[in-house]
């Protein structure tokens, strides 16, 4: 029971960073833009809400500034893409080799090179009252850092957004058919450009969660691959909020089993468990069929006068 | 117009990439690299100006500021080029592609030395030393067999005794579980890795036997990165829930990660009765479940390798850095280690040293 318990806790606090980042891709793609540079707006995002929070001691301004960095950052993509259409998968990976340099950057000329291990006070749990005495959801479920329940709670808007409001549905015919969008006096640049401000924000917030509200300490790389994780979780969940969201529970439990069975170790090389997130995805992407089932015009430029 | 600001932007891009990608690799996820003159060298440089400044240069897959690892080592050779004032350069964070390119790009800029801390880098090392014969290049934790390997005999093995490492955590560990099970976290699966692990596990049962205990050590688990502290925490917790109550490891930033976690797991309980050994640098008091530290000082085997190169006679042979040259050591002890306890601690070191450990 509790290797149960403790794996599903284990699952919900890896799959809370992948969660806001897949949700930035999600809401990016839905306009249209495929924004591979996750991983740098992640990496921007991880520093300077580290820096910030170590600096005022504050979380969440840690978190508000690692949005913010996330957003100026994007910017550059959001720019060259939209405004100059250029290639959504150029200037995606053009961010993810100029973001963690820049954070890298960053980091030394404040710490110096080779420096201690700097650490901050985390942000602390706040246990919903009655609901987190619930034997077994208890904990799992509300007895987790604000952010978490952020997180689920994006979820829920999400779903709500894109299926249930003019706003969410305007929103996505942009990534569908963005001239038929024009036609119906939706702005269409207007929309990409706030699909890059969201996409920015959420993936900074995604960053700065793995260093404000996860680990204490800052490392270089601390990302690690969670962009392109993320990037897969979108596809994975089908564009749409719940899959997101099932997607990520899914990659965070087999990352997390994986890390249990190692420790348990049934004499068998470690490779084979390591292979297990991989082997998963696999199996799950063979079961439910790979239709394309994304926004029509993803990844396309727009350009208003042309025909 | 949309064209100049395009070509605007690519250029302002291209520029930042360079400022930060420094003069070699900027095509790294998040590469970095700097480079700083020798710190005696505004000095002393007066009377012999004319003299030959020596150039150094590492490469390293973790980042330099890591804390753990790539610190130890960025610092190590900042400290053996400020003894023999030497200019220093490094490139880190870089994905094991680009090893060799690093180590090649600064062949052609003409660098005296190369110092790649990292048997993983073995491959690397000896292709490029092939191609520039006239460079050193310093393979720290090389294997023995390494320096014959290299045709131009330009390749030196820098080798930390792996078991010694082993044996220094693996005491105290004995020492002081009372659980019976104690822990180990691998970065990935060098042979220094497994011989640190073997080295740790053989001396904490050697020396629980002699208290009268038992001991058992988890099977080594592998983070597959020296960067993801979140891995840390999580293998830490998974862990403790096995009881595990002593943790060594060789994973770096993952291995302040699982401090992160023990420290949690102890507050949660309200006292410290879960511990951690730092290593390779003596950081005593960073976390408060660190105990000690195992400390290698890299710096002197990197000066020998400096004075070497200087005299012509680099290349060749394994440099070992051992308890018994002072190159591996037991760092400060922290408070929650009882007196007594301390002192038979030091008694094990005592025996190390001497040869008589386990026999």
């Amino acid at each position: 029971m509790s290797f149960v318990s403790n794996l599903l806790l284990a699952t919900v606090r890896m799959a809370v960073p992948l969660l806001f980042i897949a949700l930035a891709e999600l809401y990016s793609e839905r306009a249209g833009m495929v924004n591979i540079g996750l991983e740098g707006l992640a990496a921007i995002g991880s520093l300077v809400g580290f820096l910030v929070c170590f600096i005022s001691g504050s979380t969440w301004l840690g978190i508000l500034c690692g949005a913010l960095a996330g957003i100026a950052v994007n910017m550059i993509y959001a720019v060259a893409t939209v405004s100059l259409c250029a290639d959504h998968t150029v200037y995606g990976m053009a961010m993810n080799i100029f973001a963690p340099a820049l954070a890298s950057f960053i980091y030394r000329v404040y710490f110096g090179a080779g420096s201690d291990l700097s650490q901050i006070e985390l942000m602390r749990g706040i246990g919903l009252p009655v609901l987190k005495d619930i034997p077994f959801l208890g904990d799992l479920l509300f007895n987790q850092t604000p952010m978490v329940y952020i997180a689920f709670a994006l979820v829920a808007f999400t779903v709500v957004f894109f299926n249930k409001t003019r706003a969410g549905l305007n929103y996505k015919s942009v990534g569908e058919h963005p001239k038929a969008a024009a036609t119906l006096g939706i702005d269409v640049i207007r929309v990409k450009y706030l699909a890059c401000v969201i996409c920015g924000a959420l993936a900074g917030i995604g960053g700065a969660y793995l260093t404000t509200c996860y680990s204490n300490t800052y490392s270089e790389g601390t990302v690690a691959g969670r962009g392109f994780i993320a990037l897969a979780a979108v596809i994975f969940g089908r564009w749409s909020g719940g899959g997101v969201l099932l997607a990520c529970l899914f990659f965070g439990f087999c990352d997390a089993l994986q890390i249990r069975l190692q420790v348990a170790s049934f004499g068998l090389p470690y490779q084979f468990f390591q292979m297990i997130p991989y082997l998963a995805t696999i199996v799950v992407l063979a079961a439910i069929g790979a239709k394309k089932a994304g926004p029509k015009a993803s990844g396309k430029p727009y350009r208003r006068e042309e025909r | 117009m949309k064209k100049l600001i395009a070509l605007i932007l690519a250029l302002a891009m291209s520029l930042a990439l360079a400022a930060c990608g420094g003069s070699s690799s900027g095509s790294g996820s998040g590469s970095a690299s700097g480079s700083s003159g020798g710190s005696s060298g505004g000095s002393a440089s007066g009377g012999a100006s004319e003299a030959k400044t020596y150039k150094v240069a590492m490469i390293c897959d973790s980042s330099i500021s890591d804390g753990g690892w790539g610190a130890a080592c960025y610092n190590a050779m900042i400290d053996a080029a400020a003894k023999k004032g030497w200019e220093t350069a490094y490139t880190d964070s870089i994905a094991q592609s680009e090893y060799y390119d690093s180590i090649a790009s600064y062949c052609s800029l003409g660098y005296d030395m190369i110092y790649a801390p990292g048997n993983q880098y073995t491959d690397a090392v000896l292709q490029a030393a092939e191609e520039y014969p006239d460079i050193a290049f310093a393979l720290l934790n090389g294997a023995e067999s390494t320096p014959a390997k290299a045709k131009n005999g330009n390749v030196s093995s820098l080798l930390p005794n792996a078991q010694q490492i082993g044996w220094i955590a693996g005491a105290l560990a004995g020492l002081m579980t009372e659980s019976g099970t104690i822990a180990f976290i691998g970065g990935m699966e060098l042979d220094t890795t497994k011989a640190k692990y073997a080295g740790f596990g053989e001396a904490a049962s050697y020396v629980a036997a002699q208290e009268g205990k038992t001991v058992k050590l988890l099977d080594c688990v592998y983070a597959g990165s020296f960067d993801d502290s979140a891995k840390g925490i999580e293998f830490a917790n998974a862990m403790i829930d096995q009881g595990a109550d002593v943790f060594f490891g060789d994973a770096s930033a993952v291995d302040s990660g699982a401090r992160q976690a023990i420290d949690n797991t102890n507050k949660a309980a309200g006292s410290v009765k879960i511990y951690d050994i730092a290593q390779p640098a003596d950081i005593l008091g960073q976390n408060e479940c660190i105990i000690c530290s195992q400390v290698t000082d890299n710096s002197a085997m990197i000066a020998a390798s400096m004075e070497a190169v200087e005299a012509g006679s680099f290349g060749g042979e394994t440099l070992y850095g051992s308890l018994q040259n002072g190159a591996l050591s037991a760092g400060a002890i922290s408070d929650l280690v009882p007196k007594d306890i301390q002192d038979k601690y030091q008694a094990y070191l005592d025996q190390m040293v001497s040869d008589t450990f386990m026999k």
